[in-house]
């Protein structure tokens, strides 16, 4: 029995008829078996953790492409039927949209099939790659070619890749952590479908490409971030050498009022780079999610969850109220000098618990924290997902200058609106060099239709909140990217949208992403 | 949907139908929406957390016809483990893949499951206690007829539920509910979900086990999937 009511789903602005059309000319180019419109075929890119309707997200169709040339037909299609598409290419993104399209009937171009690595160079330590490439791909090439080389990556590693990660200005945990920065030359389809290269990529013989960033004029790599101007087929990187010596280290604080002095403790560190990695601050839920504990295990109680049960929690799994990880990295002597110094500004501070590697043994977190900070992938932090339960997750990621009081700031600011909404503040700061992503997971049982309601809310909250205290997010979930670009401003929102214009007049790639979509009046 | 459908439901969701039939009308009306059997029994891996590998989840399974197909593999969320899926999943080899996980381990699944190119029939969010169970679905053609089914039978049995199907190419979602009036029934979401789940490749629809009541029925957060590569 077929369903009476049932209506295609298709793009904003378009009709059926062009929708048709399309989707015959991208399975002659594609073949039908890289063009998914069936339901079941959908499914697997409408798994959201935001706190909105699937529906709102929903795409009307998934096309995957293996070539350059398949982009540039895909997008001259697009152009040709105003088809806006969004492109995705390992497509996790866990808490920032996943797979799902910004906006609903939303082509999907998904590039988890152009997944070469294209050249690794052990001695200049750079490697380029297709869109496809996952970490673990690229640490799988590296243990088995016995290179000295190591990768930095996010929390979910193994699964994820660098192009996405990179584009999106992800972060991880090594002294290459801040992960556009270590990006050298990138490739883009353009809207036109012309192919631009960055950096040195555009001269003719040349072998600079992936150590040069510059190359001549303006430079535009960071254009293409967390933006809508093109298609990233190809993106160059910097790896690094992997050091004789790697000695990974915790320290525990007992209370939660010490953060400003922890974050005055290391600052100094991090900026001469004795610590070189981007250190992780991380709050005692954070710790216990991901250790594998569950709220369930402590109360049945609904709203947020009792300080008497945080210290509970934080006694009984021998958790710090913060718990900072760091490394060092290099000769045997290089890091025995900066051991020295670490341990002589801890002692001055005059707090903290010190646990190395030989006392943590193969206990988590430590394990995991290690193996972020050391590129060994694991999928050890995807336990935060059952601390509360449900399915609902969404990152919110302020940014601030890397001193004590804006950390105390911001914490007791999110804290408090988080709580008010019944939602634990499960957070850690990672530290850079000058700068703190101050990371919080807004966990929500998806599940529950009030609650969802309730974490929305709270997510508006947190970003009117944040604003009016001066601060504004690096990234967001797709469904909350009009309400941040507006944080930053409305002259460089017209400045994006003339961008726009000009390499996109018809609308077509990713609409909406960063807030920039020529349906709006800038 | 067709009225007989949706004025079943709507009746569900007012608890006027205290104890639909599902040997009757009501499994007949469940299969009804089904299409016709396709005959299809591939051979079929079921994933399940710790704490589900004990309850009526399993018992479901092993009382569906398509139970021989079957295996059930109890889930440990590792890298390891999702290396090993990538592999199964890109083996060529037909096959489907069902279960009921944790949350972590299922968006890690479900996420390897879209890059192998599989079909995903069926994707479930569900709550449990002691008292009531809550269901939020996502189907798709292929089990059309599974909320449905598991609808009536919670329904029938005297379980509290509250249960939401949303389509993806279909309007309009449907929602139904009914207050507890088993307490003997907390677990038998589980029962027939694993029953349906097993069975939903064969395009009928049967009757779940009733579940045996435990002394602490399954309880907390779970997703369930049904993944065809």
């Amino acid at each position: 029995m077929t369903e009476q009511t049932q209506k295609p789903l298709l793009p904003r602005g378009v009709n059926a008829a062009h929708f048709n059309q399309a989707i015959a000319q991208f399975r002659a180019l594609l073949g039908d078996e890289n063009v998914l419109v069936k339901d079941d075929q959908l499914v697997p890119y409408t798994k959201i953790m935001m706190a909105v309707d699937t529906a709102e997200h929903m795409p009307s169709a998934a096309v995957t492409a293996t070539s350059v040339e398949q982009v540039q037909g895909v997008v001259k299609i697009c152009n040709e039927h105003k088809i806006p598409v969004w492109t995705i290419s390992t497509g996790r993104n866990f808490g920032y949209g996943s797979a799902a399209p910004g906006q609903r009937g939303q082509v999907i171009l998904d590039l988890k099939k152009m997944n070469k690595i294209l050249h690794v160079d052990p001695e200049l330590c750079t490697a380029l790659v297709e869109p496809g490439v996952t970490y673990q791909q690229l640490y799988d090439y590296i243990q088995e070619h016995n290179l000295p080389l190591m990768l930095s990556f996010s929390a979910p590693s193994a699964i994820a890749g660098p192009l996405g990660n990179t584009m999106d200005r992800g972060v991880g945990y090594t002294p290459y952590g801040e992960h556009f920065l270590m990006q050298c030359g990138m490739e883009v389809v353009l809207a036109n479908g012309d192919v631009y290269r960055t950096g040195m990529g555009g001269v003719k013989g040349d072998n600079a490409w992936q150590v040069f960033k510059w190359g001549y004029g303006p430079t535009l790599d960071g254009m293409f971030t967390q933006a809508n101007y093109g298609i990233c087929t190809k993106m160059g990187f910097w790896l690094m050498p992997k050091p004789p010596v790697f000695k990974p280290f915790e320290i525990k604080f007992e209370n939660e009022s010490d953060i400003a002095e922890i974050v005055e403790f290391i600052r100094p560190l991090r900026i001469a780079q004795v610590i070189p990695n981007s250190v992780v601050i991380a709050g005692v839920l954070w710790e216990a999610a991901t250790c594998n504990t569950r709220r369930a295990d402590y109360t049945s109680e609904p709203g947020a969850t009792s300080e008497a049960i945080l210290k509970q929690i934080q006694k009984d799994k021998n958790l710090g109220a913060w718990n900072v990880y760091a490394a060092l990295y290099g000769t045997q002597e290089q890091v025995d000098v900066n051991w020295k110094i670490v341990n002589q500004a801890l002692k001055a501070l005059g707090k903290g618990r010190l646990v190395t590697q030989e006392e943590a043994g193969t206990t988590q977190p430590f394990l995991y924290r290690s193996q972020l900070m050391s590129g060994v992938p694991n999928l050890q932090e995807f336990g935060l997902y059952n601390w509360r339960g449900g399915g609902g997750s969404m990152w919110f990621a302020p940014v601030s200058q890397a001193r004590g009081s804006e950390c105390n700031k911001q914490q007791a600011l999110a804290k408090r609106i988080l709580n008010k909404h019944g939602l634990d503040y499960v957070g850690e700061f990672i530290v850079g060099w000058r700068d703190m992503h101050h990371v919080i997971d807004v966990l929500y049982d998806r599940s529950n239709p009030e609650e969802t309601r309730r974490a929305n809310a709270c997510f508006a909250e947190l970003l009117d909140a944040f604003e009016q205290q001066g601060y504004a997010v690096y990234r967001v979930n797709t469904a909350f990217q009009e309400r941040v670009a507006q944080s930053y401003g409305p002259v460089k929102r017209k400045v994006e949208h003339a961008i726009k214009r000009a390499l996109d007049p018809n609308n077509i790639l990713a609409p909406g992403k960063s807030g920039i979509d020529l349906a709006n009046p800038f | 949907m067709n009225i007989e459908r949706r004025s079943l439901l709507k009746g569900m969701a007012l608890g006027g139908l205290a104890s639909v039939a599902v040997t009757g009308p009501g499994l007949s009306l469940a299969n009804s929406v089904l299409g016709p059997s396709t005959g299809k029994r591939l051979p079929t891996l079921a994933l399940v957390s710790a704490a589900v590998a004990d309850s009526a989840f399993v018992q479901g399974i092993n009382a569906s016809p398509a139970a021989r197909q079957v295996s059930v593999q109890r889930w440990e969320a590792s890298l390891a483990s999702i290396l090993a899926l990538q592999q199964r999943l890109g083996s060529g080899q037909p096959q489907r893949i069902i279960g009921l996980l944790d949350d972590a381990s299922a968006a890690l699944v479900l996420d390897q499951a879209r890059s192998a190119g599989a079909r995903v029939h069926w994707l479930g969010q569900h709550h449990s206690d002691a008292r009531t169970s809550r269901h939020q679905l996502l189907g798709t053609t292929a089990a059309d007829g599974c909320a449905l089914q598991l609808g009536l039978q919670l329904n029938a049995c005297g379980a509290g539920f509250s249960l939401s199907e949303q389509r993806l190419l279909a309007q309009p979602a449907f929602q139904a509910g009914a207050r507890a009036r088993d307490p003997r029934s907390a677990e038998q979401w589980a029962a027939t979900l694993g029953y349906s789940l097993a069975e939903l490749a064969s395009g009928r629809l049967g009757q779940a086990p009733l579940a045996s009541p435990r002394a602490v029925p399954l309880s907390g957060h779970f997703v369930s999937f049904s993944i065809e590569a």
